[in-house]
């Protein structure tokens, strides 16, 4: 794992694209993982009755997914300040999410860049965020 | 207020107003501390990023982990964790020691109206500190608002808001989180 460097950042810089692929099994065990066992994360028919189609990823995973598309770019030196997500189309099994992400401004005080990280899926935007992480 | 209008009745928006100023009166009030289950621990921590694909070596390697300042022999939590280690689980209690009252106490009066979905809608996260192996985190909420009545794709129903302060065992704070669920009668179930 290679570390980027605050110096090497440019504003506009945009990251590696990553495709998560969306299976009932990583919504329940991310889940799980995440101590959340609200049943629209594991049983389709309490999903159903309460209006949605399926199962839906929750937001401790979204969140867990945008803190890790941002680190797997910094190197395990980045720091993250902070995580802040907006949900919308929800991530449903069969589907596939694409994350990309982009440097917004830089601010040499604290050697910290502010990222926007958008995950989309077949109905749109599942995710924007906004993450501010400190590089050395 | 709602305002007499789309059919509702009198009584039909005085019970409803009665029913706003009811969740307007838990604005503010704080509970807590909310306990862990478990402190901080590596397996935990690995069971999350199996899952979640995070090969990051500051979650498994105490030496990588060195580097950004966690005690010796401990790992780092993915800092997006934070939240998860308050929680619940499947008991859907906290452990003894906690705050027995709800930690968002505006839900069973939802439910008792019949708002009984809910889905988080946004969730933003600081982190002031790593947070280790070993660390034993508790959270303090309150409510900072509740919107009017919304009607929205999936239902009629609330934005709720809660702040979270998160602090590890030397009662310093390592975060806090801002996060808003929509608590709504769905427009109907899918068959």
């Amino acid at each position: 794992m290679t570390n980027i460097t605050y110096r090497a950042v440019q504003v506009g810089d945009q990251l590696p694209k990553l495709a998560v692929d969306i299976t009932a099994k990583l919504i329940t065990a991310t889940a799980i993982a995440s101590r959340d066992y609200q049943n629209v994360h594991h049983d389709q028919d309490a999903a159903r009755a309460l209006g949605s189609p399926n199962i839906f990823m929750n937001i401790l995973t979204t969140n867990g997914f945008v803190g890790r598309y941002v680190t797997d770019w910094t190197g395990a030196l980045g720091v993250l300040k902070k995580v802040a997500i907006k949900l919308g189309a929800p991530n449903y099994p069969g589907d596939t999410m694409q994350m990309s992400g982009e440097v917004v401004a830089k601010n040499d005080v604290d050697q910290s860049v502010e990222l926007k990280v958008i995950g989309t899926n077949d109905i749109g935007h599942h995710v924007v965020g906004e993450v501010v992480v400190v590089l050395p | 207020m709602i305002q007499k209008s789309n059919g509702l009745s009198d009584v039909e928006c005085q019970e409803i107003n009665l029913f706003e100023q009811e969740l307007q009166s838990y604005i503010g009030s704080e509970s807590g501390p909310f306990l862990s289950w478990d402190r901080v621990n590596r397996a935990m921590i690995r069971h999350w990023c199996e899952a979640m694909g995070d090969a990051n070596p500051a979650y498994y390697h105490a030496d990588a982990a060195a580097q950004l300042g966690a005690p010796q022999n401990a790992v780092v939590a993915p800092p997006t964790m934070m939240q998860s280690w308050t929680m619940t689980g499947f008991s859907g209690e906290h452990p003894p020691g906690s705050d027995t009252r709800e930690s968002m106490p505006v839900m069973p009066i939802f439910d008792r109206q019949g708002y009984l979905a809910v889905v988080a809608t946004n969730c933003e996260q600081e982190y002031l500190q790593p947070i280790c192996e070993g660390d034993d985190i508790n959270g303090r909420s309150s409510i900072e608002s509740v919107s009017s009545q919304k009607t929205t794709g999936l239902g009629v129903g609330y934005f709720v808001t809660q702040l979270t302060e998160f602090r590890n065992q030397r009662d310093e704070v390592v975060g806090n989180m801002r996060f808003r669920i929509l608590k709504y009668k769905p427009h109907s179930a899918v068959s």
